[in-house]
């Protein structure tokens, strides 16, 4: 429905008129940002944590260096992870995600400690990856479809990032299957950023266009979702705020422990 | 002896009699005579005594006297006042037809004096505009708006550019009752805000309520805005209407049998999307934007003492973007309604009403074709006695039935779609209310008004209800089959208002009222959306309740030219809904466990002055005032500004009529920006920009400040045809107000955060060109 609300505001928005403003904003106490992912792939372990920033600030990701990470599977084992080259990143080799499997991320940083939980959930086979026309706003666009068959029984959830020519597509996708449950499906992933009529943005021929496809737990959904409607300063949510976090102990962010499947596709 | 004997008993005699003297009625009907239209609120005065009353909705009007001869006036704003000599020896019916006030072509004051506004009635907290005043309210894009109109008075703020409803003192958008002919309106605009659902031509009264309801009125907590349609000139034929650049409308109306029986027809539609047609851009062309409205009336008088009434109204908007998308939105009503006249002391209403409001969005992406479906149906059952007992009291007893119908969502898709097709739960719930009330004329000065209304709502099955803890998760569910009682809310509305007469030209108010609310509208966007979500209570969701006391001063300056009216008040309410952060409100059977329940508090003070005579009219408004709310998970449970809390709200309007064919009207508004939430910081998730907010609304959108200007030209009648042409400027000097800010990366600069400010409208023309025969 973010499409809908969208919608109507581009109509509205025929005779708007935008302006970049100077706006006078707080600056509030600093919080630590923590991102961890366990997934089942090599190196694919990983806690980065940086804080947030004022708003006249530089968007360059600082990392805060430093922290006691670990990691346990099932209650079982602990895994301590390494702070790597880069400030603010920590991982381990030590092991791979595995499906099934729940795993506990323990975070200190200084007097403050943040404890999160994630279960990996059964992975859906990704299909393939195609590109389909649509039409969006009259003229015809190339957007990346995806396929895949969600099993029967409500609780799957998947998180898909889309690289255009190795660039990052910033546009969340986030899915249930509470309209879709137990359906063989073809989602077209249509990016709604700001900039959608910005050339270099629309797929040509011979672009590669990478998907990478996560199935993730229900918290985790959660936390996508809700960031995707009230954090991202588009104005959508009648009411901004903060996403729903699976970390306790006050930090922004999320752990999330999935299975990752990727597809390129050159376009023709 | 016996002559004493006989005198005692003559003198004896002549003081029961005294006693006994008979008191009788007079009773009728008072019409405009030009097109037997009865008239609302005419006053009904007795010369040199301060007795009166005053017609009701109906235009009927009693007055109980001792017998003997008196000099009653008759009279209403615009009208010529009647005075007529009548010998009270019996009960008497007294029918009135009343005429324009002469306009005399030479000199073009409108009246010298306004008419004496009504200071002893104790209701406060209402405007009201009548035909007449209708006529006499500035233009917006080429029509008289009431609705538009309204928010130009103090207490009564408009939800802003592009946006739908409006907030009487610091409600929310749902809490307002719109009540067409008695129907309820869900959904009262057009075109994101834009127009509104009322064709001015066909109405004949709006009286809106912002504090101190009287017991009749109930289901909403803020305000009631009860609009009344002409009946029909029962006289002549009359066709009017108008031809404008975005809009067109047209009026017919006349008598079915002179005096007996007349209808109405009037219908407007827009033509936005033949513009958009005319668009070499292919992104724009194939889009449509239109919206109508159709309202029709019959009535028939039946005998003397009986009167029926027909009347539907529909009306939708259509919004298709390309073949991707389309989304229509459509109220449709009807009511019949029967008038009995049982004695000269009593008159009854009964009224059967149907409501219906739906929105159905339509969105084709792909191999999906899907068609979302919601909506909300009422069927209401109303009988009111209103029973002149006395010259001093005039009581009103009735009570109203309603059954609600909501389908929140329904989802079909064909085959091939990706979407399963699914249906939220479909709701029934069924409200009682009773009520009660007295106008008293306890001294010369001192008015009562006091009353009380006794509802119940209950929720009625098939369906599934549950039980939640603190965190919204679901802890079992209760199955209903279809008629079960789930639960039935039972709560106790007082009102009382009282009025005292300090002078002959000022008076002080008081009043308290009490009014619940049980059908919730759930909004997730920025505006009020039409595909808002209308939930009625449940066995988690309770009541809202609102209490709120205020108090008044009244005065008529300069021999009635003048009048000045300063009112402020303090209103609680309880039980009022919000939801959670990142709640998904258009897709989740249990609503409740989306949402979070606490209370809200409003203050304020209001200031009107209004000029009613003269070349030159108008108002100047001031309203200073305050909203909040505090529900726990919101702002850390503290108290914060709720959205629509807005710091100054000033109206300066104003209605010049230059000479016999330009008048000119100007309408400026300037108010503090809404309480809104900007982020305190930022921070990267997946190298992505996020930003991360503190406390709730806790800042203000820039101020909102615009001029409209309108300008009407008579042209030369030609027999019955008259015709005129209307202009107007919206935002006549361009001021770019903010519709929404919101924050991106530079495009310039992606290493830098930059705020971006949308605004829509300015500079926007209209000519309308409006004739009538």
């Amino acid at each position: 429905m973010k499409q809908l609300l969208y919608i109507v505001i581009v109509i509205v928005s025929l005779s708007a008129c935008q302006k970049v403003i100077d706006i006078n904003l707080n600056n509030a106490a600093k919080k630590y940002v923590i991102e961890g992912i366990v997934t089942d792939q090599v190196n694919g372990v990983r806690v980065k944590i940086s804080q947030t920033m004022n708003f006249e600030e530089d968007n360059t990701f600082e990392g805060v260096s430093g922290a006691n990470v670990t990691i346990t599977d099932n209650n079982a084992t602990i895994y301590v992870l390494q702070e790597t080259a880069t400030p603010g990143v920590y991982s381990t080799t030590g092991f791979k995600g595995l499906i099934g499997r729940t795993y506990s991320m323990y975070v200190q940083i200084g007097a403050d400690t943040f404890r999160a939980v994630s279960t990996m959930p059964r992975e859906v086979y990704f299909d393939s990856l195609g590109l389909q026309d649509r039409v969006v706003f009259g003229e015809t666009r190339r957007v990346p479809t995806v396929y895949y068959s969600d099993p029967e029984g409500k609780g799957n959830a998947y998180h898909f990032v889309e690289w255009h020519n190795g660039v990052q597509e910033s546009t969340i996708f986030v899915r249930n299957d509470e309209n879709t449950d137990g359906k063989s499906l073809s989602i077209q992933l249509v990016s709604f950023s700001n900039d959608s009529d910005n050339e270099e943005k629309k797929i040509k021929t011979w672009d590669t266009v990478t998907i990478e496809m996560q199935c993730i737990d229900q918290t985790v959904y959660k936390y996508w979702y809700s960031l995707d409607a009230g954090a991202t300063g588009e104005g959508q949510s009648a009411t901004p705020a903060n996403p729903v976090t699976n970390i306790t102990g006050g930090a922004l962010g999320y752990f999330s422990a999935h299975g990752v499947q990727k597809r390129t596709i050159i376009a023709n | 002896m016996s002559k004493t004997l006989s005198i005692v008993c003559c003198v004896l005699l002549s003081c029961l009699g005294a006693i006994a003297q008979t008191k009788f009625t007079i009773s009728g009907t008072i019409r405009l005579k030009k097109t037997g239209e009865t008239i609302i609120g005419a006053t009904v005065h007795v010369a040199g005594q301060s007795i009166g009353t005053v017609s009701n909705e109906y235009g009927f009007y009693s007055l109980t006297l001792p017998s003997g001869t008196y000099s009653i006036e008759f009279s209403t704003v615009g009208l010529q006042p009647v005075q007529e000599e009548i010998v009270l020896t019996k009960h008497t019916i007294w029918n009135i037809a009343l005429e324009d006030a002469s306009q005399s072509l030479k000199s073009v004051t409108i009246t010298a004096t306004g008419k004496q506004r009504n200071l002893s009635t104790p209701q406060m907290g209402m405007e009201q505009l009548t035909t007449k005043e209708m006529k006499n309210i500035p233009v917006l894009l080429g029509e008289k708006d009431v609705l538009k109109t309204i928010q130009l008075l103090p207490g009564i703020k408009s939800a802003g550019d592009g946006n739908s409803g409006f907030y009487v003192r610091g409600g929310a958008a749902d809490q307002n009752l719109i009540l067409l002919d008695e129907a309820p309106v869900y959904n009262a605009s057009h075109l994101f805000g834009f127009f509104s659902t009322f064709n001015s031509d066909a109405i004949k009264d709006v009286t809106v309520y912002k504090g101190g309801m009287p017991a009749q009125y109930g289901g909403r907590l803020s305000s009631v805005l009860d609009i009344k349609m002409n009946d029909g000139n029962n006289q002549d034929y009359n066709v009017s209407g108008g031809i404008g650049l975005i809009s067109s409308k047209v009026n017919i109306e006349g008598p079915l049998q002179k005096d007996k029986s007349s209808f109405l027809v009037s219908a407007r539609r827009t033509y936005v999307d033949l513009f958009l047609r005319l668009s070499n851009d292919s992104s724009i062309k194939n889009n449509s934007l239109y919206f109508y409205d159709l309202n029709a009336k019959l009535n028939y008088q039946l005998s003397k003492r009986d009167r029926i009434f027909a009347s539907g109204y529909f009306g939708a908007d259509n919004l298709v973007v390309g073949n991707n998308f389309g989304l229509k939105w459509g109220n449709g009503t009807g009511t019949l309604r029967w008038n009995h006249i049982y004695s000269s002391k009593m008159f009854s209403n009964t009224s059967l009403i149907f409501s219906n409001y739906n929105y159905k969005i339509n969105v084709k992406s792909g191999a999906n074709d899907v068609n979302i479906f919601s909506q909300i149906r009422d069927w209401n059952l109303k009988e009111e006695l209103q029973y002149y007992i006395s010259q001093r009291h005039n009581l009103r007893i009735g009570f109203n039935t309603i059954y609600h119908t909501m389908r929140p969502g329904e989802i079909t898709s064909s085959q091939l779609s990706n979407f399963n097709s699914s249906r939220l739960q479909q709701r029934y719930s069924w409200e009682n209310a009773a009520y009660v009330s007295d106008v008293w004329k306890a001294t010369d000065k001192l008015d009562l008004s006091y009353g009380a209304r006794l509802t119940a709502f209950s929720i009625l099955g098939a369906g599934d209800f549950f039980n939640i803890d603190k965190d919204g998760n679901i802890l079992d569910t209760l199955h209903y089959k279809s008629g079960e009682f789930v639960k039935t809310y039972i709560n106790l509305e007082p009102r009382l208002a009282v009025s005292y007469k300090l002078t002959d030209i000022s008076s002080v108010k008081a009043s308290y009222a009490r009014n619940v609310q049980n059908l919730h509208l759930i909004s997730n966007s920025t505006s009020s959306s039409p595909t808002d979500r209308w939930v009625a209570s449940t066995n988690i969701i309770k009541p809202e309740v609102s209490d709120q006391v205020s108090l008044g001063y009244y005065k008529n300056l300069y021999g009635n030219k003048y009048e000045l009216t300063v009112e402020t008040y303090y209103k609680t309410m309880q039980h009022q809904i919000d939801y959670r952060d990142g709640a998904d409100v258009l897709n989740n059977d249990a609503i409740e466990t989306q949402l979070l329940f606490g209370k809200g508090r409003a203050y304020g003070i209001e200031w009107l002055v209004k000029k009613k005579a003269g070349r030159i009219t108008g108002w100047l408004s001031y309203t200073l005032s305050k909203t909040q709310r505090k529900i726990d998970g919101i702002n850390s449970g503290n108290w914060y500004n709720a959205r629509q809390d807005r710091t100054h709200d000033i109206a300066v309007v104003g209605m010049y009529q230059l000479n016999e064919k330009w008048s000119l009207s100007a309408s400026w508004v300037y108010y503090t920006g809404d309480a809104v939430t900007f982020p305190s910081g930022k921070y990267l998730i997946n190298n992505v920009v996020y930003y991360y907010y503190t406390e709730r609304n806790g800042y203000r959108m820039p101020a909102y400040h615009r001029l409209d200007l309108g300008a009407t030209k008579q042209l030369r009648r030609r027999g019955r045809y008259s015709s005129e042409l209307a202009f107007s400027l919206y935002n006549a000097y361009g001021r770019e107000n903010a519709y929404t800010i919101t924050f991106r990366q530079s495009k310039d600069d992606p290493n830098r955060t930059e705020a971006v400010r949308t605004s829509l409208f300015r500079f926007v023309p209209s000519i309308s060109y409006n004739f009538k025969f």
